[in-house]
């Protein structure tokens, strides 16, 4: 078997090697640098956006909850003033009540006043009546005799008045 | 991992497959072409068989085949490696393919600087390239490295590369640059400018050769000793080359994998050094920027004509 000397120069040879190293760097960069690199690339751009994500996720967090500290803030504030606004209007309800109470016991008790004054000269009237015919009766038994209920009218009148006014 | 499709792993396994028949390949031709010898010797590249070609016939030889061997290697891992790969890691592999990406674009950035990003493949071309030549010794094949067309070959399209980075700055300034820093120097500038691929390519390929040729003296010295030594133990014991266990081992840690991957590191590194160094940064800019203010000025002229009409 026939072998090169250790030193040989081949124009043939050296140009093949040549070719080989520029085929190796393309296999290199088409099947090992691109897709790695395209990867990455991609991963960068995942993580940037996922923090970008991140990021304005926080922001709009530390917003919500400035407005939402404000809102509570508020809502005291505004309790306390509905409450005294409703203390208010209850208390003013309350008063128009008893001052409506109030006023209607003392109209009936006007009324219920009047009314007895009625009844009373009423049965006052009626009572006068009722002696009137006893006393006649009464005297006319006593004396047996007609008595001109006339004549004696303005006597018994008197007597009357006598024993109402003593009664009263 | 087992969500992996049957279709897959049949890929993967073609892909090693692919990785490692060429090498398994070189090594049976190897076997089948080997003459029986006795004793040591030195010699170049089998030649498999030879091609007629003007200017001079070219031998197909080991050198040629167990580098293609390793190119198809390369190519077949480059495969495995970026086989299944997705924006969210889920393979080792693809921790390994972004780990060398990642060195190799980070090494380029560091010696070259950002105008040459571009050129991190090529060097991990070179440096997969020379450091698994050179490793084929490792399986008893003949590193492509030792035989110095195949590092001329590289060292010429370096040397290329450097020329044209510093043509860049003009055509003028390239000639002038070998006038410098007197006249009277341009002859010994040229030499060295010369020397550049020439130092590369012998550098490379003498380390690689004389590593081989050093193991095979001293594992022929380490037989011989062996015969004076302990040639007086009967029979068989007596012929066995007892010293040559394990001692050459130890060398080929050297020779063949601790030199093999410095002299690629060093091929790489000076590449890097002679391409980024021999290209004038300034002048090039300088450059740029006068024809795109020509570029400019015509463009305006045009336009100023064209308004005319």
């Amino acid at each position: 078997m026939q072998t090169l000397e250790i030193i040989s120069v081949n124009l043939w040879q050296i140009l093949i090697s040549l070719a080989n190293l520029l085929l190796i760097f393309l296999i290199l960069k088409k099947f090992l640098f691109k897709p790695v690199q395209k990867v990455m690339n991609q991963r960068q751009a995942e993580v940037d956006k996922q923090y970008a994500d991140a990021e304005q996720a926080a922001a709009d967090a530390r917003q919500d909850k400035a407005a939402w500290a404000e809102k509570l803030a508020g809502a005291d504030d505004e309790a306390a003033a509905r409450l005294k606004a409703a203390d208010a209007t209850a208390r003013e309800h309350g008063d128009r009540l008893v001052a409506d109470a109030r006023g209607r016991a003392d109209d009936i008790i006007r009324q219920a006043k009047n009314e007895a004054a009625l009844e009373k000269a009423k049965a006052e009237a009626a009572m006068k009546e009722e002696i009137v015919q006893v006393s006649t009766a009464l005297a006319e038994k006593m004396l047996e005799r007609e008595i001109a209920a006339a004549d004696h009218q303005q006597l018994i009148d008197s007597f009357l008045d006598e024993i109402g006014d003593a009664h009263d | 991992m087992n969500t992996k499709s049957r279709r897959f792993l049949a890929v993967d396994i073609l892909l090693l497959v692919g990785a490692i028949l060429p090498l398994v390949a070189c090594m049976v031709l190897k076997v089948l072409f080997t003459p029986a010898s006795e004793g040591i010797t030195i010699t170049g590249a089998l030649v498999y068989f030879t091609i007629p070609t003007p200017v001079q016939p070219l031998p197909i030889t080991e050198a040629q085949v167990n580098s293609w061997a390793v190119m198809l290697t390369i190519l077949c891992l480059c495969l495995y490696l970026t086989h299944g790969i997705a924006v969210r890691p889920g393979t080792k592999r693809q921790l390994a393919a972004e780990w060398v990406v990642e060195k190799c674009k980070n090494m380029v950035h560091n010696n070259m600087g950002d105008y040459f990003a571009g050129f991190a493949p090529f060097i991990a071309a070179i440096m997969t390239l020379s450091g698994l030549s050179s490793l084929l010794s490792l399986l008893g094949l003949f590193p492509p490295t030792s035989d110095m067309n195949v590092v001329a070959g590289w060292a010429i399209l370096v040397f290329s590369l450097i020329t044209y980075y510093k043509f860049k700055a003009g055509p003028i300034k390239y000639l002038k640059s070998f006038a410098e820093p007197v006249p009277f120097l341009a002859p010994m500038n040229i030499i060295s400018e010369a020397a550049t691929p020439v130092s590369m390519a012998f550098r490379h390929y003498g380390n690689i050769l004389s590593g081989s040729i050093i193991s095979v003296l001293i594992a022929a010295a380490l037989g011989g000793l062996s015969n004076l030594v302990l040639g007086w133990l009967p029979g068989i014991l007596g012929e066995f080359p007892f010293l040559r266990i394990g001692i050459p081992a130890v060398l080929s840690l050297y020779f063949d994998i601790f030199s093999g991957c410095l002299q690629a590191f060093i091929f790489a590194t000076l590449t890097m050094m002679y391409v980024s160094g021999g290209f004038p940064q300034e002048d090039y800019e300088k450059r740029k920027a006068r024809r795109e203010a020509r570029k400019r000025e015509k463009l305006l002229a045009k336009t100023a004509q064209a308004e005319k009409a």
